[in-house]
């Protein structure tokens, strides 16, 4: 039965399979397409990249546009290992504190009871529904006031609070059994080792995702090094790619899509270690 | 009346995150004296007391990220809406002003939003269009990542594969990548000739037409948009117990009749999981063109940012209205619980079982 919930790969291929396979391998591919873009798009020479009509593989590879990528960088006053390091300090710290916010509010408004929940979970709502680009200008007088423009803290602070995150992670906690942790309040469990014991282990799925969701909202936001920060030396590595391939010259063009490819490698790379946890998702929590 | 709104209702709603923040903050206080000092008195320490701690505890890192950060701006820019904001030496707010017909200086609150009207023609259609074509979306969306997720869960070989491959443009579908793809056409279906397309919807309304058109010119950047709610379907399909699939296969039920009898209601809430995760991402996705126009507006010089913040506070009621709709739609229904027989039939088969199962060990008993 194709509905069946198993968690292994079966290891041989078997006959009835095919006719699920003549349905996903063609959606596969449509949904393969950008991937394979992006890295023909950065190898395309110059002749190939503005051809009309655009084409979607490359004839001639070439690394031209690498190579102007890293012989704009060498010129340039601040070493790009700097924009690199600011940007690994700034991921790493939105994503690690967002998910920690994140997993404890999720398990405190499902979980738990307390006056004000129904509140918070409504201003959790509210924030989901609304525009980003309308807080800017608020949210640059919120960090003029605490005194933390042009600090790393101006990147991290203003992301940390994901209110996607909190959403998607709380229905997952919805999702595990209340039994599982009254077996270990009986158990003399605290709140705390029920969090780190129970909920973080179960709730593993949902956690990548949010951390993939941080990690890309984080790793290609230019705004917060546009609008909170002045000096060069602490702003982020897609802040740089942006300022070097919008130069609109007709070099920018291949540098940018040389630029894309190497932005959107880490993306990949997460996605592959995340891979198993996400794909895992909680099929076996314990208790039928 | 306009007077008493600039001088005491709206310096009010500057304060109102700072409050909610204060209130969680002052009940956590509370609770925790409360308790202190009735552990020194020697009183058991309640259980309900410690959970409320635990529970405050819990949510204040967030409370305090999203009452600053968030909630802050979002209470600023309903405030600034009401004013007309200059940023050029420090932040001036000016209160909005206007003539009435014997000539005396009036305020007007709500003159941004009134101008939104007037002298934004493209928005109410934008709108328009926005919601028409999410309805059309969002079911798509669904059905898609559901069938999608149903295939997924089934034996197949290299299903990891294929996994990864479905939630790869989850991981690409922002910046610059995907307006490039866009650019290059990629996101139409070829098989789709546009110009047919045209011929046939050329006797309905433009505003049915358009987002149709839209719909199929887009249709694959819609599917892209689908990796999460396959994630949280595949998810739900696995907290499935294999023991009722099972029930039901002993009984002769088809593949049809398990998947609306079983699989179908027991993903009910991930389908509204998913209906509002969907329409949350569409509606603040930055390829949205109703952004667009809300970002234009607040970088442009004869409009500026209270102006944008009008707009943005019209568009967060549209979308919580359309969201609202989904969610009455979509919700679980209490009534429809008790009509669902066969599923009824199922577990009164079991309790059955086990009844009778448990009254033989009784009788065993009894005659041991």
């Amino acid at each position: 039965m194709a509905v069946g919930g198993t968690k292994v790969n079966p290891k041989k291929f078997h006959k009835n399979q095919i006719p699920l396979y003549l349905y996903l391998v063609p959606i596969a591919i449509f949904m393969g397409a950008p991937i394979v873009y992006i890295i023909n798009h950065a190898f395309k020479p110059m002749d190939e990249l503005f051809a009309f009509p655009p084409r979607f593989f490359v004839s001639h590879p070439s690394l031209e546009n690498f190579r102007n990528l890293f012989q704009t960088t060498a010129d340039s006053s601040i070493p790009i290992s700097r924009y690199i390091f600011n940007s690994l300090i700034v991921t790493l710290g939105v994503v690690f504190l967002s998910i920690v916010i994140s997993t404890m509010a999720g398990f405190a408004l499902s979980k738990m009871n307390f006056k004000l929940k129904g509140p918070v979970f409504e201003v959790n709502n509210i924030a989901l529904m609304f525009v980003a680009t309308a807080v800017t200008i608020p949210r640059y007088l919120t960090i003029n006031a605490l005194g933390i423009l042009d600090t790393y803290l101006a990147h991290i602070l203003p992301l940390i609070a994901m209110p996607v995150c909190l959403f998607l992670i709380k229905q997952f906690i919805d999702g595990v059994p209340n039994s599982l942790i009254e077996a270990a309040q009986l158990e003399g469990a605290s709140a705390f080792t029920i969090y780190r014991k129970i909920i973080i282990p179960l709730t593993k799925p949902a956690i990548a995702t949010g951390a993939i969701l941080a990690f890309q909202s984080v790793w290609t936001n230019v705004e917060t090094s546009n609008l909170f920060t002045s000096s060069e030396g602490i702003r982020t590595l897609p802040f740089y790619m942006n300022t070097l391939t919008s130069v609109g010259t007709v070099q920018g063009q291949g540098m940018a899509a040389a630029a894309a490819l190497i932005m959107f490698v880490p993306n990949l790379l997460l996605f592959i270690v995340m891979q198993s946890s996400v794909m895992n998702t909680m099929a076996y929590s314990g208790i039928k | 009346m306009g007077n008493w709104i600039y001088e005491k209702l709206l310096p009010m709603l500057e304060y109102l995150p700072y409050v909610l923040l204060f209130g969680v903050l002052a009940a956590l206080l509370i609770t925790l004296i409360v308790t202190l000092v009735r552990y020194r008195q020697g009183k058991p320490v309640r259980r309900s007391a410690r959970d409320t701690l635990w529970g405050y505890f819990f949510i204040m890192p967030w409370m305090v990220g999203i009452c600053i950060f968030f909630l802050g701006g979002v209470a600023n820019s309903l405030l600034y809406s009401f004013y007309n904001l200059k940023l050029d030496s420090g932040l001036q707010l000016t209160p909005l002003t206007g003539v009435d017909e014997a000539g005396n200086t009036v305020y007007t609150p709500l003159a941004n939003y009134v101008s939104v009207f007037n002298k934004e023609l493209n928005f109410p259609v934008t709108l328009g269009n926005f919601a028409v074509s999410l309805v059309l979306q969002l079911p798509i969306i669904i059905a898609f990542s559901l069938i999608i997720a149903l295939m997924l869960n089934g034996k197949i070989k290299g299903r990891g594969v294929f996994r990864t491959i479905f939630f790869l443009p989850v991981i690409i579908a922002t910046g610059p990548v995907m307006s490039q793809l866009t650019a290059q056409g990629v996101s139409s279906v070829p098989m789709v000739n546009q110009n047919t397309m045209a011929v046939i919807l050329a006797d309905f309304p433009e505003f049915i037409s358009q987002p149709i058109m839209d719909l199929f010119s887009q249709l694959i950047l819609i599917l892209w948009n689908s990796g999460i709610q396959i994630l949280i379907f595949l998810a739900g399909l696995q907290k499935v117990p294999t023991a009722m699939y099972e029930a039901a296969k002993i009984d002769g039920a088809s593949g049809w009749e398990t998947f609306w009898k079983i699989t179908l209601p027991s993903l009910r809430s991930m389908i509204l999981l998913n209906s509002i995760y969907t329409v949350v991402t569409l509606a603040t996705n930055s390829t949205n063109p109703i952004i667009d126009l809300i970002y234009n507006a607040t970088y442009a010089v004869t409009k500026g940012y209270s102006y944008g913040a009008a707009m943005t506070w019209l568009y967060t009621l549209v979308v919580a209205i359309l969201l609202l709709i989904t969610f009455l739609i979509v919700r679980e229904k209490k009534e429809k619980k008790s009509k669902d027989v066969f599923r009824q039939d199922m577990e009164g088969r079991a309790r059955a079982a086990q009844s009778k199962k448990l009254s033989k060990m009784m009788g065993r008993r009894k005659t041991a």
